[in-house]
């Protein structure tokens, strides 16, 4: 992969993109991202809220269509690369359930400077929870589970 | 001996179903016979089948492997279908 100095051109559009049902290693992915010619280095990671609006969460519980999903999280991240100039960019989905506090999602990005970085991060982690199949539900304590499938969102798959 | 021969000849279109689509159908899979038809079609015949399921199921895309389709797009039974409702990733 990328962080060591080499044949630049595979260095290039490195990183990769995953979907995993365990605690997600953010330090692996942000050294995922490393490069010699990256001078910014963003981890994003998204963790799990023990509340939302009040209402307590025991855990959230992720399900998803795990090729589409991989697919999708490629074809993003591949995007990004291109959209903001990125040496590399890495992206790991936790599947299964997630206790409060622990990493949900993880994006890694690294460009020559920051400012790249920091925006490609934030369009990517708006790109993967409007695009990629994955579904999200709150358990409560009292074992009650609620899929979330929000009302404003377009039908997956876009474009019709 | 006849009834298994004929379950064997008569095919099935098999479509997995995720997340509150899961709950709503009651397990990961809706299996119909098939005798071809569209994505339309095979919406009518999921929603006929599971009327719990109707309004997710309007919200909802079709994806055969790892790509979506249209709903005029035609499926056969040994597709890879499945049912992609709104998503909440992330």
């Amino acid at each position: 992969m990328s962080g060591t100095r080499g044949d630049l051109s595979t260095q290039r559009h490195a990183g990769h993109a995953g979907c995993v049902g365990h605690a997600i290693d953010t330090a692996r992915v942000l050294a995922a991202v490393g490069d010699v010619d990256a001078g910014g280095n963003v981890l994003f990671v998204g963790t799990a809220r023990g509340t939302t609006d009040g209402a307590v969460t025991h855990a959230l519980n992720y399900d998803a269509h795990e090729p589409l999903a991989v697919a999708t999280l490629d074809a993003l991240r591949r995007d990004a690369i291109a959209r903001f100039g990125l040496v590399a960019c890495a992206v790991v989905h936790r599947l299964g359930t997630v206790p409060p506090g622990e990493a949900c999602v993880a994006v890694a990005t690294s460009a020559p400077h920051r400012a790249a970085a920091f925006a490609a991060a934030e369009w990517l982690m708006t790109a993967i929870k409007r695009d990629v199949p994955i579904w999200k539900a709150e358990e409560r304590p009292d074992g009650r589970r609620e899929w979330l499938h929000p009302e404003s969102a377009p039908r997956p798959g876009g474009g019709s | 001996m006849l009834s298994s021969d004929h379950r064997e000849r008569s095919p099935t279109l098999r479509i997995a179903v995720f997340a509150g689509m899961a709950d709503l159908v009651g397990g990961r899979t809706v299996e119909m016979p098939w005798s071809g038809g569209t994505v339309a079609d095979a919406r009518r015949l999921v929603a006929e089948r599971h009327p719990p399921a109707a309004i997710l199921l309007s919200r909802s895309a079709f994806a055969v492997g790892s790509h979506y389709v249209a709903d005029d797009a035609p499926l056969a039974a040994d597709d890879d279908v499945a049912i992609i409702p709104p998503v909440s990733g992330g």
